[in-house]
């Protein structure tokens, strides 16, 4: 980042977009606070979120309702969860397509070690995030060291883990579902912490639901407010300049590709303790979503720009989305051509707006 | 950027007029060690794949290698074949389409109640299809080349939007009573185009099978064949394959050059949603029904089978020849498992293996390949 300010002061007329961002964020007092406000990455996705959930609340009588809420936020902490650290990965200009197939395979691993091996659930959480850790693992160092697209890396790794989800479950269980978790020894604390609702007046909310918000808080605040998140957005900006002022960079997109896994370890353990069950295909067609609330959020697609808080309102758009579809009573299948529609107009909101608006500030 | 240049020149000895410094290692005496030149090619690490799988599953099955088994594993080949061709052109040209496995289903589904629906005849329908099929890509090549974003986002969103409008749409036209519980399989697809005014004839261009020693090949098989020839051809023979590559290496460039960059991206979107079109009238005559989830998930197989075909993931380089041997790679994977009696999924595992291996072998070797010649 210093040397990003440097050239900026050095050279006075500023022309690339990065340096025209600082100039507005120093003129402050010339930019309309509207401006300001449409400038933020999270702008879109914000408004999103109000323009789906009026709509929706007018349509359908119980979405607006404690219990409506509560039952779309649940699809929405599932997204968001993984999205948060999938953001962070590509403000860090990785992808990882491997993220939403991990979910089953945490939780895959954890029941077979649960029913299968007769491990007390707390060690078969610790042994499923053992897994986690090596497939975030595997896909930073391939990433790294060889110096391949983690498009291609993390997408060999989607493939790999959906044929080893199924052929492992079958194998030792004989179906692709493994029951028999709830019966597990240890299964009513994890239970509790991972996999219960709270009631709230009417309303049962899911406990997920606030791992969830924990998670974007601590991504968010990674981001903004500590040395760690100046490196992923140097590394996702200008991987030279990175390099240039000794920041790690392997070590770096290492991290962020456990963190992504990890994120997935949680969501796959939510899932499994509150079914009591696990499926080796759960969180398959995930690991696009999460990209596209990432981006909805304000995050580029090649790294360098983007917003934790963003994509939380991106997961909550499509929360709202999915719920929505179904309390007014249309196809639930109509929600992919709704995150078709929402992908492509955000992105351009995105992208094209904030150009207009920067030339004319 | 070293290594794409030179391996075009030695590919292309008619483009030497363009780049003096490639054209010398064309002209130069034979220096250079005929395994080297082999195992730089585009679409040699194919080539390979191709050999060891067929070998390995001839050996350890039976049946595998007769003419019944061989049309068998052509058969998926020839699905993912017909796209890829044109897939690969347009990875060539520096873009992908996410939306081109989803096509095939709404293709299928948009002939079939054209037919069964609307009582079109189906040679009728199978044009209506096509329309479809043409707003589809001048609608993701108008995109990207408009707003400039990239088609990775384009083509997911449209990837979502016809994911939801196959199953969506489908549902509405069957009607399924509300039980509350989950929507009835009977109401997932698009049933009695075999019933249709005007059948048979597609049904035996599009639909039927060859019988050649004994075996039924599909005559798709023969489609794919066609149509990689002519994509092969155009990427290697013709001034649009030039364009083509120019696009994907260079873009500025290419635009200096006075080539008509969006015209020939919007004409390459077009070739790939009727390619799609092409499998999705294949399946559903073949079947003489069309399912709305028909070819959910084959988007990323194309990618693979491109890349491990040799196509570089951002363009400039790449083989539609490779492709295609991608293609027959992942048909033999895919059969040769249920003869080898493994677990179906046990296909992805080995997609995952072979992609990453591949691209590995594409990239690396063929970089340390170049530094020695």
């Amino acid at each position: 980042m210093a040397v990003v300010e440097q050239t900026a002061s050095a050279d006075h007329p500023p022309d690339g977009i990065g340096e025209l961002d600082q100039v507005t964020v120093v003129e402050s007092e010339r930019v309309s606070p509207l401006v300001r406000l449409l400038l933020k990455p999270a702008a879109t996705a914000l408004m999103a979120a109000v323009v789906v959930f009026v709509f929706f609340s007018l349509a359908g009588s119980a979405f607006g309702t404690l219990a409506g809420i509560a039952n779309w936020l649940a699809p929405s902490a599932e997204i968001g969860t993984v999205a948060a650290c999938v953001a962070l990965l590509m403000i860090g200009g990785e992808f990882d397509l491997s993220a939403g197939i991990a979910i089953g395979t945490t939780g895959v691993t954890m029941a077979l070690l649960a029913t299968h091996f007769h491990w007390p659930v707390p060690a078969a959480m610790l042994g499923a995030l053992v897994v986690a850790v090596v497939i975030g693992l595997t896909n930073g160092t391939l990433v790294v060291t060889t110096g391949l697209p983690s498009f291609i890396v993390t997408l060999a790794m989607f493939f790999s883990l959906q044929g080893l989800n199924v052929g492992v479950s079958t194998w030792l269980s004989g179906n692709v579902v493994v029951f028999g978790v709830n019966n597990a020894a240890g299964f009513a604390i994890p239970h509790t912490l991972f996999g219960s609702t709270i009631s709230i007046g009417s309303a049962q909310l899911q406990i997920s639901v606030l791992w969830w918000i924990v998670v974007t808080l601590v991504a968010s605040w990674i981001l903004l407010r500590t040395r760690y998140g100046n490196w992923i957005q140097c590394i996702g900006g200008n991987v030279l300049a990175a390099r240039a002022t000794g920041i790690p960079i392997g070590r770096t997109k290492i991290a962020l590709f456990i963190a992504t896994s990890c994120a997935a370890w949680l969501v796959g353990m939510e899932t499994a303790l509150r079914l009591g069950s696990a499926q080796a295909n759960e969180g398959l067609g995930l690991e696009l979503q999460f990209v596209v609330a990432a981006v909805v959020g304000g995050c580029l697609l090649f790294g360098g720009h983007g917003s934790i808080i963003g994509t939380a309102l991106g997961a909550l758009v499509f929360g709202m989305i999915q719920l929505g579809i179904t309390y007014a009573r249309w196809p639930a299948q109509m929600y992919l051509l709704f995150l078709g529609i929402m992908l492509f107009l955000a992105v351009l909101t995105n992208t094209l707006v904030r150009r207009r608006l920067l030339r004319g500030t | 950027m070293q290594t794409p240049e030179t391996t075009l020149a030695q590919e292309l000895p008619d483009s030497s007029t363009t780049d003096q410094s490639g054209a010398v290692s064309v002209v130069g005496p034979p220096r250079v060690n005929p395994i080297v030149s082999f195992l730089v090619k585009p679409a040699a690490t194919a080539i390979l794949a191709v050999m060891v799988v067929f070998i390995y599953f001839s050996l350890t099955t039976t049946g595998f290698d007769s003419a019944a088994g061989i049309a068998n594993w052509l058969d998926p080949a020839a699905t993912l074949g017909t796209v890829c061709a044109m897939f690969a052109l347009l990875m060539i040209s520096g873009n992908i389409d996410l939306s081109s496995g989803v096509a095939i289903g709404t293709t299928g589904v948009v002939m079939g109640l054209l037919a069964t629906q609307a009582h079109w005849p189906v040679p009728l329908a199978m044009l209506g299809a096509l329309v479809v099929a043409l707003a589809i890509g001048l609608t993701n090549g108008l995109a990207v080349v408009k707003t400039g974003l990239h088609s990775f986002i384009v083509t997911l969103a449209m990837f979502f939007a016809l994911q939801g409008l196959n199953v969506g749409i489908t549902i509405l036209v069957n009607k399924p009573p509300d039980t509350g519980g989950p929507v009835p399989a009977t109401a997932l697809v698009v049933a009695g185009i075999r019933d249709a005014p005007g059948y048979a004839l597609p049904q035996l261009i599009l639909g039927s099978s060859i019988p050649i020693a004994g075996a039924q090949f599909q005559i798709s098989i023969v489609w794919w064949i066609l149509l990689t020839l002519l994509a092969s051809w155009v990427l290697l023979r013709t001034k649009y394959g030039n364009w083509i590559q120019c696009i994907g290496g260079n873009t500025p460039a290419a635009r200096a050059t006075g080539i008509p960059v969006g015209r020939t991206k919007v004409a390459l979107f077009v070739g790939t949603s009727l390619a799609a079109w092409l499998v999705g009238m294949e399946t559903a005559l073949r079947l003489g029904s069309a399912q709305p989830s028909e070819g959910f998930g084959l988007e990323l197989q194309f990618i693979i089978a491109s890349v491990v075909g040799g196509c570089l993931l951002f363009g400039g380089h790449g083989s539609v020849v490779g492709a295609a041997l991608g293609a027959v790679t992942f048909g033999m994977v895919s059969l040769g498992i249920t003869y080898a009696k493994w677990p179906g999924e046990i296909y992805y595992l080995f997609l995952g293996v072979m992609l990453f291996v591949a691209v590995l072998a594409n990239t690396v070797v063929r970089r340390r390949l170049m530094r020695g010649v």
